[in-house]
């Protein structure tokens, strides 16, 4: 469950970054973080939260900013 | 050393002195201004005061479709000029420098260019008195540095802009960094002040530690909420926080300390609310080719808490501007401009709430050329409008939704 969340959330993050023309990951880890390292800028969160949103129907953002891979998948997996 | 700006992003660092130095030794001048250079816009529009010439800020992203549209022109190198220095006298320190940039001749004038309603942006023009009536002076604000959180070439940046000069500040560029070093910007330079949109501050979030040099925080550009009011006050707690409501037409208005406006004696009979829209008297404004009447429709939509003295508080935009983190979008121009890619048979955008950045970008396309994918009609938008601008989530359908009167839905 969890690799497959995993792998499920970095096609979504190369979905955006493709979408911005920016370069495509191979992998994540629960460490990376969105802005410093994947280069996430608020417009690529905005439309970051609306894809896992449509997928999971959850809003990652609700309370706060995340910062981290793993906060995302921290936040996924206790809503399932 | 007292420094004018530093801009880790160009890895700038100026001094009153260089830039006083920079202004003395400028040989021409180009009235059109568009650099993603901060520290080439302030010079620009200082040099514009000293020499009392007009001077048109340009974002640095507009394309090239965007420049003919607005300007009649995709460059403006043509538009350099010499300057003519038996005209301008040598400034020779920053007590001067200030006195002569307070000096601008009523011809000086600042022409920016914002979103407009009916899909083409629109032209308004400011000049000094209209630019700076905001502006506080005192010897309380000389020691003010600035965190700056805008766009220079807009016109939240340049009312920041104006308050750091007219008051010989420092001012720390904030804007476009990323949260760390924005955090580390705010603390190693100790930031007095800062002014920006509740998204820029949100970002900043979650933050375990507090910015206990800031001693004022403005907000302004989106509704602000109490969530967020409080989340701020934890990490400055030292800082007066003000909410406030600005246009680029009539520059900034009102300010609060909640989402509550009041408004002030002497702007009672320059401001009224009709049908719940809120208008403004025009000698509030500054020329714009488009407002004639007396009263200026503002498009914003207000609940008054108490008649008088007038209170009140802001409900939503009327009409059908998108707001993307304090980024005014316009989804018929949008529209329009995806509507001239061969392919694409209609277009439908709209906006959808989102936690990051209020409002996100939206739309939905027929086509009739399968061909077209996202990444292909992101990159034609690319080379047309602003990156704000472009749809973050497009979708393809058979037809678009629309609403019973058959209008297409916004929301």
């Amino acid at each position: 469950m969890g690799i497959e969340m995993q792998k499920n959330l970095l096609e979504i993050i190369n979905t955006v970054l493709d979408n911005r023309t920016k370069k495509k990951l191979t992998s994540i880890n629960p460490e990376m973080h969105l802005r410093d390292e994947i280069g996430f800028d608020s417009f690529d969160l905005a439309e970051l939260t609306v894809r896992i949103e449509a997928e999971y129907d959850i809003d990652i953002f609700e309370d706060g900013i995340v910062n981290t891979v793993g906060e995302i998948l921290k936040k996924l997996k206790v809503e399932q | 050393m007292s420094i004018f700006l530093k801009d880790i992003a160009s890895d700038k660092l100026v001094t009153w002195d260089l830039f006083i130095d920079d202004i003395n030794s400028a040989l021409t001048y180009n009235p059109y201004c568009k650099s993603n250079d901060y520290y080439n816009v302030f010079q620009q529009i200082a040099l514009s005061l000293i020499i009392g010439e007009e001077i048109i800020l340009l974002d640095s992203d507009f394309t090239d479709s965007e420049l003919i549209n607005l300007t009649g022109y995709s460059e403006h190198e043509e538009f350099l000029r010499p300057i003519d220095k038996k005209k301008v006298p040598l400034i020779r320190d920053k007590g001067e420098f200030i006195e002569k940039l307070h000096k601008a001749p009523e011809s000086w004038s600042i022409t920016l260019f914002t979103s407009g309603t009916t899909g083409t942006p629109k032209k308004v023009s400011h000049n000094f008195h209209t630019i700076s009536r905001f502006v506080k002076i005192s010897k309380r604000n000389t020691k003010s540095i600035w965190g700056f959180a805008y766009n220079p070439t807009h016109m939240a940046g340049i009312q920041v802009f104006f308050q750091a000069l007219l008051n010989g500040n420092s001012i720390i560029r904030l804007f476009g960094l990323n949260t760390t070093r924005i955090q580390n910007e705010i603390k190693n330079t100790n930031i007095t002040h800062i002014s920006a949109t509740p998204t820029f501050y949100r970002l900043l979030l979650p933050y375990a530690e507090t910015f206990r040099s800031v001693v004022r925080i403005t907000s302004g550009g989106e509704k602000f909420n109490n969530k967020t009011k409080i989340q701020l006050e934890e990490i400055f707690p030292n800082a007066k926080i003000t909410n406030v409501y600005a246009s680029t037409e009539a520059g900034t208005l009102f300010a609060s300390e909640n989402d509550i406006f009041i408004i002030k004696p002497e702007y009672e009979c320059l401001i009224r609310v009709e049908n719940g829209e809120l208008l403004i008297h025009n000698s509030l404004m500054g020329s714009s080719s488009m407002s004639v009447s007396e009263w200026y429709n503002t498009g914003d939509l207000v609940d008054i808490v108490v008649e008088k003295p007038l209170k009140f508080r802001f409900v939503s935009r009327k009409g059908d501007m998108i707001n993307v983190g304090g980024y005014k979008v316009n989804p018929l121009e949008v529209e329009e401009t995806i509507l001239t890619l061969p392919g694409i048979k209609n277009a439908r955008v709209y906006s959808k709430s989102n936690s990051v950045l209020g409002n996100i970008v939206c739309c939905e396309l027929v086509r009739d050329n399968e061909q077209l994918n996202e990444v292909s009609i992101r990159t034609f938008l690319q080379s047309k409008i602003q990156e704000f601008k472009i749809p973050r989530i497009i979708r393809f359908v058979d037809e678009l939704s629309t609403t019973r009167t058959g209008k297409i839905k916004r929301n």
